[in-house]
């Protein structure tokens, strides 16, 4: 452990992690689609997040480090107002979806549920079949036909990955399937409402290493059309996955960059220890 | 083998067949009851228990108002019941889940649960018969039903609790509303459950006699009108018990087989759900 540690600290800049993202390139034109301005949060008097400011950019991914406890899933938690179901919890300063603050409290939470997606980190499949499942979130918002419900289904199960494996057996319950294959409903549930946002809280926590690369590949294909934020405690899946890299500490935002930057030559000197693991 | 050892295993000894000794004591009683139950109940059990109504004192019957009339009771007891007791148990659990009425109603709802049924059967004697005029069907069933509720809202608030909180997040994070987040999925995990509470609401109030004493009362004959008195099993097992007519201490017996049957049955119906709800 101590040798590892002396190995690391004479390299002096963080090793990229061998299978970075591409960079997002110089000029090209970034629209705010989620700006978080001076957050504060609550868990009654314990102030979890702290003046954090922070964009999410549209059509990129940008990944939420840091360790356990610094408030990267509180922060997730606010952007879709999840946490009103708890009394006690509360988020002061503005989130900005495409210009309009949602933590007024006269947003519609249904409604911004629905264009803010979430997966969580523990596969929730509902107690009914793999299609109901799907259908479910779908039919609250949509009036359609019997034929466009099952495209709409089948949209959902290919865009995640999983038709091929559950196409035979839609009517069965979602409960029945594997872990990584849960989890895969899960963001197919989440596509299929259509959202513009897809928060995804340590998606791959629960999982292995192959399903974990599926869904990875997943995120890569989703960013095309949507606008998505990641927490995860694997530096290498952020550095994989991401555009943008937020590192939090102690619920500060310590630093925000590129990912390539911020895994290359992170300004901050916390940022820098935690990716090469001094500590967290 | 050393001196400690050895009262070692003197001790275990003892205390094993003192458990022993207190199992076969207290399954031997079990045993017993069954038994007795058993070899009257079958000797006096026949196809006119089932066809013919309960007769006079030294003439052939059966018991069929009474079984038709504890049916109606606990059918309508469950159907009055139930509803209140599922929505109270679901406001308790999801709605004011962190509310302090919440906990007003729960520590009600358990004394309530522990109320001797007989104070359950004085009460609606006052609210209900005494107003009326005449003991009823009516009175019976709402008797009963106020016994299902405590046992209902328990299990139904129990059962709301146990479906993780995460899957509750999920549906809500969907943009689901409340309302169909509990009627779609927490419902629906926790429906096993709250069926099996349900069928032990029934099982417990089958069984009752004192609050039918002072609200359906009793009837010789066959009665479906709810405005009047209705014959029900306990009552009749308690009545031709008591009597000193060997035809109608018979027909009790089989009653009683009849009700223990009735609940052993709904007992396995209500485990074999459970069991099926963990998997």
């Amino acid at each position: 452990m101590t040798a590892m540690h002396e190995t690391r600290k004479s390299t002096g800049v963080a090793v990229p992690p061998p299978h970075m993202h591409a960079p997002v390139e110089a000029g090209t034109e970034l629209e705010e689609k989620v700006s978080v301005r001076h957050v504060d949060f609550f868990y009654g008097d314990n102030r979890a997040l702290k003046d954090i400011s922070v964009p999410l950019y549209a059509r990129m991914v940008t990944a939420f480090i840091g360790p356990s406890g610094c408030g990267k899933s509180t922060l997730l938690r606010t952007l879709n107002r999840i946490y009103d179901l708890y009394p006690n919890q509360r988020a002061e300063g503005e989130v900005l979806l495409d210009g309009k603050n949602i933590l007024s409290p006269k947003q519609d939470l249904n409604l911004l549920r629905a264009r803010i997606g979430m997966v969580f980190q523990k596969p929730t499949p509902f107690p009914m079949s793999i299609y109901e499942n799907i259908a479910f979130g779908v039919r609250l918002y949509e009036r359609l036909g019997k034929s466009d419900l099952d495209l709409r289904v089948e949209q959902g199960l290919r865009r995640a990955a999983l038709w091929d494996e559950v196409k035979d057996q839609l009517s069965a319950n979602g409960l029945s399937l594997s872990g990584g294959q849960q989890q895969r409903l899960c963001i197919a549930r989440t596509v299929a409402v259509k959202p513009e946002v897809i928060l995804l809280d340590e998606p791959c926590s629960a999982l292995d290493p192959i399903s974990t690369a599926k869904i990875e590949e997943l995120i890569d294909e989703l960013k095309d059309d949507y606008t998505i934020a990641i927490v995860t405690h694997n530096m290498q899946q952020a550095a994989r996955v991401s555009d943008f890299t937020a590192f939090m500490y102690l619920g500060e935002l310590a630093e925000f960059g590129t990912t390539s930057k911020m895994f290359t030559a992170p300004s901050d000197r916390r940022t820098q220890d935690y990716i090469t693991g001094r500590f967290g | 083998m050393s001196k400690l050892y050895a009262r070692r295993r003197a001790r275990n000894f003892i205390l094993m067949s003192l458990s022993i000794g207190a199992t076969v004591v207290g399954l031997g009683w079990l045993v017993l009851v069954l038994g007795a139950l058993l070899w009257n109940g079958f000797t006096s059990l026949s196809l006119q228990v089932f066809t013919e109504m309960t007769p006079p004192p030294g003439s052939a019957g059966g018991l069929l108002n009474p079984i038709v009339g504890s049916l109606i009771m606990t059918g309508l007891a469950v159907a009055i019941g139930t509803p209140v007791g599922i929505l109270a148990g679901t406001y308790m659990a999801e709605y004011g889940r962190y509310a302090k009425i919440s906990m007003v109603v729960r520590f009600i709802n358990d004394i309530l649960l522990s109320a001797p049924s007989i104070v359950v059967g004085l009460f609606v004697y006052e609210v209900v018969v005494r107003p009326m005029g005449h003991f009823s069907g009516l009175a019976g069933a709402v008797a009963l039903a106020i016994i299902v509720v405590p046992v209902v809202v328990r299990t139904t608030e129990d059962m709301l609790m146990l479906v993780p909180k995460e899957l509750r997040e999920a549906a809500t994070a969907l943009g689901v509303p409340r309302a169909y987040v509990i009627a779609h999925v927490a419902y629906r995990a926790a429906r096993a459950g709250i069926i099996t509470g349900i069928l032990l609401a029934v099982a417990r109030i089958s069984g009752e006699t004192a609050p039918l004493l002072f609200t359906s009362l009793n009837n010789q004959f066959f009665s479906a009108d709810l405005n009047a008195p209705m014959p029900s099993l306990p009552v009749v097992i308690f009545q031709f018990a008591m009597s000193p007519y060997q035809d109608w201490q018979n027909l009790a017996w089989a009653g009683a087989l009849i009700i223990t049957f009735a609940v052993l049955a709904l007992s396995i119906a209500a485990r074999a759900l459970a069991s099926r709800n963990i998997q």
